[in-house]
């Protein structure tokens, strides 16, 4: 145990600004503002770089843009320097170094292209090609292997490899881990990638390796699948195509395909994705790197449902004929029947519903239309808790994940309440799981108990804890008062209950009271489950159905609304129902009249996540049949009604968005939230009290795949739930 | 100088005919001169020819937007109707290599393609839809845009990469989180 007190003393030089949250002890030494460590200069490739003490060569090099090649390392994974093709050769030194592994020191000079580095890396190569399968041409790898790739970089011009007969060369067998990811095991090189996502950010550590030299392999070692809602993610960090995406396999090839930045809205973090495309068809959706919402990862929901995108599409408009069943009709006269039931009907019966998968756009063209025609019933499908008289989302930092996404990490106490974040936003969770792993957060959590991939304190599923720690009568209240950076999580589906204001009036009163150190770092937070909620929101929409049916529509207009809110019972007998959208889900079912629009591979169009920042999806593919944009549905809509909307592009449209909320057009920005006080003001006046225990609704893997019209049309979103179901039942 | 003074000449008789060798402009002995003289053509030039060579000696100034669209045969129809995005290519996720993504690249708006029934190739009545253009800096890429008349905007960040610290000892602490278990 002598190391331990020079283990401290170097952790605590290195890492200033996270001493006081790695160890208890020592919070009270850590007010003076550390000292920020003296650069040391190095040199790569005879450039001199000036870098902080404790960066690897590999990093330093990439500071002057030299990329050393690698397999193993990955910088959002813990170094393993087992791959060696890092090896570079420095002066003086009589073997070359790993550079993923090795910090610099003063003065070294690093050579990244001498004839010793570059023999490391032939020698390298050649060892791993001399045991991995020359089958390019039928790997789905091929075109995007970093192998392939190195291996015509640096690798030797000849081979030394004789064996013409295939006797000497490695196989492994495959293993089935699950309907996503196809496993080719021959091809692996043991970089350990998988093995360290599995166990680092998934939380999940069923991936190791067993065997040593010729005979190791990476598996699980007994037959099992890889249940995660992150198991997409070991595609891509495969550096060989050893793992590969199953719906994908033999699909298309990396230099067919047109690749579209776009935004996910399968769940409210606006995740950044770029869909690939061929012929008008959406292949693959792979993550795009964006520091503060996803880094660069990508769930499996938003990953694998896009075959989702070309099942149950609505693609003609259709009018429900007298004996019930639906006729496909042209456009011409869908628009006239929807204009003349809204012409016919008083000018406050009529109303609209927003589901989850609504842009903005649509969302304001529809409430400038209803509003011109002398309606105000706006509504969204999920409640948040309102009163009456003031509403409580009149304030934005009522209802936003206040402390952005990215600052979640830097928590050093996280209270979840009716969340569970795992299945609900899962690279929220990841980043929860980043604070756990490496900034020593501790997490508590109140709701039925449920995995979340990381440990937790549990605080029971009782309301009345909430109320206790609102009173400050619970331990946990002590605790959370003096924590440095306390947030307190709450889930949308726990503010959407009967009993939700009571949740909002306890804990974010509670929250305001807390002290935290900096006098900006924000408490409370509500994790929003869907993609359209924050912008219906923050554009009037009222959140809840019961107004919009109390007050008895004769139209109703449902855009997307596919979650059950509004169904045969609820809805009045005579009310002509639109529906706008594009999947024949539940919504559908009700129609009277429907007008095929765009998902959101197929529209420009703008989603608000739930920290509040307003990103833009792009069209990758033209609408299906003849669906149309849907804004531009609303826009030919109002003409027919004879109220028309005063705008004709997507430009001027977007300006009327800038004068509704300027933040709506402010793309990727983050807009800072305040009125706290007064957002707190307007909860208190509602009295409230619990109902019942904590609940949510995605408990375990199986809840997570099929949430929304896409996922629910997804085949592989299907074959997901069914092998997650088996591999409950088998064990 | 001198070619000023001959130039008062003409102007006093402007019927004069002038029909005399440059040579003869000069008053001293030209056996003095080693060199033929330098001389100017200012001398013969007319009036109206000064005027002009004054004005082209100024700078001229154009309208303050230049652009191309009128000129450079696009038709209007890809000109006013299109939106080209400004940004920096993301990484490939399934690879590490980041050469190819440290530039600027301007790209239309997507439209419809369909499969060729013919290959089964993808076809497309946008002639611009491959033309994507790359430049060093975001500058360049907006020039370059509002110079051919189209809308553009901006789809990037050009932010800072966040340092991270790696460290191969954090695998084996014993009193931290990252401690990894599974090999």
């Amino acid at each position: 145990m002598l190391r331990a007190p020079m283990f401290r003393a170097l952790v605590l030089a290195q890492l200033p600004s996270r001493a006081g949250i790695l160890f208890t002890t020592s919070r009270m030494q850590s007010n003076a503002p550390a000292k920020a460590p003296e650069k040391i200069e190095v040199f790569i490739d005879d450039q001199p770089v000036m870098v902080a003490p404790g960066t690897t060569v590999l990093q330093a090099a990439a500071q002057v843009g030299v990329e050393i090649p690698r397999f193993c390392y990955h910088e959002r994974l813990a170094v393993a320097g087992n791959c060696r093709m890092c090896l570079v050769e420095v002066e003086k030194s009589p073997k070359p170094v790993a550079a993923c592994a090795m910090p610099v020191m003063k003065g070294w000079r690093i050579k990244t292209n001498s004839d010793m580095t570059r023999k490391a890396r032939e020698g390298v190569m050649e060892f791993l090609l001399s045991n991995h399968p020359l089958d390019c041409p039928i790997c789905d790898q091929g075109g995007e292997c970093d192998l392939q790739d190195q291996a015509m970089a640096f690798g030797s011009d000849r081979s030394r490899f004789t064996d013409i007969n295939h006797a000497g060369k490695r196989a492994v067998e495959d293993k089935d881990i699950g309907p996503l990811v196809k496993t080719i095991m021959t091809r692996c090189i043991h970089c350990t990638r998988c093995i360290r996502f599995a166990s680092e950010v998934a939380g999940v550590d069923d991936l190791g390796t067993t065997g040593r030299g010729n005979e190791m392999q990476v598996g699980m070692y007994v037959e099992k699948l890889f249940l995660t809602e992150l198991s997409g993610n070991v595609i891509d960090l495969c550096p060989v195509g050893a793992l590969t995406n199953k719906p994908y396999s033999f699909v298309a090839r990396p230099w067919e395909i047109r690749k579209v930045d776009s935004i996910d809205v399968l769940d409210a973090l606006g995740s950044n994705i770029v869909v690939s495309t061929r012929t008008g068809e959406v292949l693959r959706i792979l993550p795009r790197e964006n520091e503060d919402i996803n880094e660069e990862w990508l769930s499996d929901k938003s990953r694998f449902a896009c075959d989702g995108l070309k099942r149950q599409r609505l693609i003609t408009p259709m009018l429900r004929k007298p004996d019930g069943e639906f006729e496909a009709v042209e456009w011409e006269s869908a628009l006239i029947t929807a204009a003349q039931a809204i012409r016919n009907a008083p000018k406050d019966k009529i109303a609209a519903v927003a589901g989850s998968l609504v842009d903005a756009e649509q969302l304001v063209a529809v409430k400038d239309l209803l509003n011109r025609l002398g309606s105000e019933l706006l509504c969204t499908e999920q409640k948040f808790p309102t009163a009456d008289g003031t509403s409580g989302t009149d304030l934005r930092s009522n209802y936003l994940l206040n402390s952005s996404i990215a600052s979640c990490e830097d928590a050093d106490l996280v209270l979840l309440v009716g969340t569970n974040p795992r299945y609900e936003a899962p690279l929220l969770n990841t980043r929860l799981r980043k604070g756990y792993v490496h900034k020593e957060q501790d997490i508590a959590y109140i709701g039925p108990e449920v995995d979340l991939s990381y440990r937790y304190e549990y605080l029971g599923n009782r309301s009345l804890t909430i109320e206790d720690i609102a009173k400050g009568k619970h331990p946990f209240a002590q605790r959370l008062k003096q924590a440095k950076r306390p947030l307190i999580i709450v889930g949308a589906n726990a503010l959407a209950r009967n009993d939700g204001k009571a949740y909002i009036a306890a804990l974010q009163s509670f929250a305001r009271q807390l002290k935290p150190e900096d006098k900006n770092w924000k408490v409370w937070n509500v994790l929003q489950t869907n993609a359209s909620q924050v912008a219906a929101l923050d554009v009037g929409y009222k959140p809840g159905v019961e107004e919009v049916l109390a007050a008895q529509p004769k139209v109703l207009f449902l855009l997307g609304a596919d979650g059950n809110a509004v169904n045969k019972e609820n809805i009045p007998k005579d009310c002509f129902v639109i529906y706008q959208g594009h999947h024949g889900d539940q919504g559908a079912q009700l129609a009277h009249a429907i007008l095929p629009g765009a998902a959101y591979t197929e529209k420009q169009g703008t989603y608000v996540n739930t920290e509040g920042r307003a990103q833009q999806t792009l069209v990758a593919v033209s609408p299906p049949g003849m669906a149309r944009e849907d804004w531009k549905i609303i826009r030919a809509l109002s003409e027919v009604v004879g109220t028309v909307l005063p705008y004709d592009t997507l430009d001027e449209l977007r300006n009327r968005m800038e004068d509704i909320a300027p933040h709506l057009v402010r793309y990727g920005h983050l807009e800072e939230n305040n009125f706290y006080a007064q957002a707190e003001q307007l909860i208190k006046t509602q009295a409230s009290s619990f109902q019942g225990d904590v609940d949510v609704n995605q408990k375990s893997l199986e809840d997570f795949f099929m949430t929304d019209s896409i996922t629910r049309a997804s085949p592989t979103m299907a074959k997901c739930v069914a092998a997650v179901k088996k591999a409950q039942a088998t064990g | 100088m001198m070619a000023s003074l001959i130039r008062r000449l003409p102007k006093a008789s402007t019927s004069f005919k002038w029909i005399h060798s440059t040579s003869a402009v000069y008053a001293d002995d030209p056996l003095k001169h080693k060199e033929a003289p330098i001389v100017e053509n200012d001398v013969i030039l007319s009036d109206q020819e000064v005027k002009e060579r004054e004005k082209l000696s100024h700078l001229i100034s154009l309208p303050k937007e230049k652009t191309l669209a009128p000129i450079s045969g696009v038709p209007e129809e890809h000109v006013k109707t299109r939106r080209v995005r400004i940004y920096v290519p993301p990484k490939n996720a399934m690879q590490s290599g980041t050469h190819n993504i440290q530039r600027w690249r301007m790209e239309f708006d997507n439209r419809e393609r369909w499969e060729n029934p013919l290959m089964g190739w993808a076809s497309s009545g946008d002639p611009l839809s491959n033309m994507n253009v790359d430049f060093n800096s975001k500058d360049e890429a907006i020039e370059h845009c509002e110079k051919n008349g189209w809308k553009w905007f901006i789809a990037s960040e050009d932010k800072p990469k966040k340092e991270r610290v790696k460290n191969y000892g954090v695998n084996f602490s014993w009193d931290k989180r990252t401690r990894v278990s599974t090999k």
